[in-house]
């Protein structure tokens, strides 16, 4: 009895002694996709990110969507063939997975491998380069993910019958905060 | 020797006759095995998942767990149907149905999920799914808005040529060939400018969106060139007729010249205003 007390006790006073779950918030993002054309160079931005993560016995597991309509490229002729071509009517968001250790919030670069859907397609990402930067209880994550049309079947746009190129790098800011 | 002795040998020997055949034949039914690799959505090897292997003929159920690889194997088994489930802390449990043949090995890798859905985040699942309704609305409209590209396009050529040919066929000295030409080259801009224009009016409206950048002055220059397409032939045409008779261009046919640049000139400005960032 005296020692359950006790370790009761012990408990309360020193949580971290037993393995906590911890969990995290996208608090604000930025994510803006860069398309070359040889007439010109777009980007459309989004800022309606949603994102959680939830960190279990040193492994956590993050979870990223996006609405692919959400982006904003300054003319919405544009991004509404944007969203015919990506097929955004089907499939109205992109979402971002990725596993990481829970250590790795120590280091300023975190390799993470990803996986992305979008347009009804899935791909995996390897060790894609993130800055981390630690501002008080926030944390800063920030990267280019190097996305490309061909990876989710996605036919190019052309302008005035020229396409535009295959590579649409999507630059990633985001702020994270613990719960 | 008794006859219950005889008897006695008898059985024991069929016993052993019984036994031995029987050893290979259950030594031949459970040399299956099924292993697998289980990784996480981002290919991450799943340590000490816990695999367990159900035959559902049989119901009965063989439980394992993964290594530091993330890899199992499990031997010994009857060839048949399994269901084969694979759980694990900080993943949601999956599973599979696997056929094992007889005498044979059988892969099968599993990949778990992370727990996080996108109810989550808050993403409802009408949220999350769009419908091939929509999207046969998006494909429409960027069919249309396309021809209303090319056929816009294409109109600019005749109309540039109509323009050229404008100053020959409205001054003093004239041939009936010039203004028959002016005449021709402006019906074709017209034709195909009111093509243009019908797939821009009737491609469908994308519910919640707001016009937004350079399509608004594509829009709005709309309203200059339009009326003036109208204007611009029934001018014309009045000129044409004075002209035939061997007028002189007077009163309000005098206008179509004016009226027909200040149309050309909107029209330019639309294609430009949507071709080039400014």
């Amino acid at each position: 009895m005296n020692k359950k007390f006790i370790l009761a006790i012990l408990l309360l006073t020193f949580p971290r002694l037993v393995a906590a779950d911890s969990q995290w918030i996208l608090e604000e993002s930025t994510l803006t996709y860069h398309v070359s054309h040889p007439l010109k160079q777009t980007e459309g931005v989004s800022h309606a990110a949603k994102g959680k993560g939830v960190c279990h016995a040193g492994q956590c597991d993050f979870l990223i969507a996006v609405p692919v309509k959400s982006f904003d490229s300054g003319d919405s002729n544009r991004d509404l063939h944007m969203l015919q071509v990506v097929r955004g009517g089907q499939f109205p968001l992109i979402t971002v997975r990725t596993h990481l250790p829970e250590d790795a919030s120590s280091l300023a670069t975190i390799q993470a491998d990803l996986e992305v859907q979008f347009a009804g397609q899935t791909m995996q990402y390897k060790l894609i380069a993130f800055q981390h930067v630690t501002k008080g209880s926030d944390t800063l994550i920030t990267g280019t993910i190097p996305l490309t049309l061909s990876d989710f079947k996605i036919d190019p746009p052309t302008l005035l019958a020229l396409p535009v190129k295959n590579d649409v790098p999507v630059r990633v800011e985001m702020k994270w905060r613990p719960m | 020797m008794s006859p219950k002795a005889v008897k006695g040998g008898v059985a024991l020997s069929f016993l052993i006759v019984l036994f031995s055949i029987s050893i290979p034949i259950s030594a031949q039914d459970s040399n299956s095995s099924l292993s697998g690799a289980i990784t996480g959505a981002a290919g991450a090897a799943v340590p000490n998942a816990k695999v367990a292997v159900k035959n559902l003929a049989t119901g009965q159920s063989t439980e394992t767990q993964t290594d530091s690889a993330g890899r199992y194997n499990v031997p010994n088994l009857m060839p048949g149907d399994y269901e084969l489930a694979v759980s694990a802390e900080g993943y949601s449990t999956n599973t599979v149905k696997v056929t094992v043949a007889p005498g044979a090995g059988k892969t099968a890798d599993v990949t778990l999920a992370g727990v996080l859905s996108l109810q989550d985040l808050g993403i409802s699942s009408g949220q999350a799914q769009g419908t091939a309704a929509d999207q046969a609305r998006l494909d429409k409209r960027s069919h249309m808005l396309k021809l209303h590209q090319r056929f816009g396009l294409i109109a600019a050529v005749p109309m540039i040529a109509s323009v050229a040919t404008s100053f020959g066929a409205g001054g003093r000295s004239t041939s009936t060939a010039d203004r028959w030409t002016h005449l021709a080259l402006g019906s074709a801009t017209g034709d195909l400018y009111f093509m243009s224009a019908y797939f821009a009016i009737r491609a469908p409206r994308i519910p919640g969106t707001q016009s937004r950048g350079p399509i608004r002055v594509h829009k709005a220059l709309a309203w200059i060139h339009g009326p003036g397409m109208i204007l611009t032939p029934i001018l014309g045409a009045i000129a044409f007729d004075q002209k035939s008779k061997g007028e002189k261009v007077h009163g309000i046919a005098s206008a179509h010249g004016a009226v027909a640049i200040v149309t050309a000139a909107a029209y330019a400005a639309s294609i430009v205003s949507v071709s080039f960032k400014f």
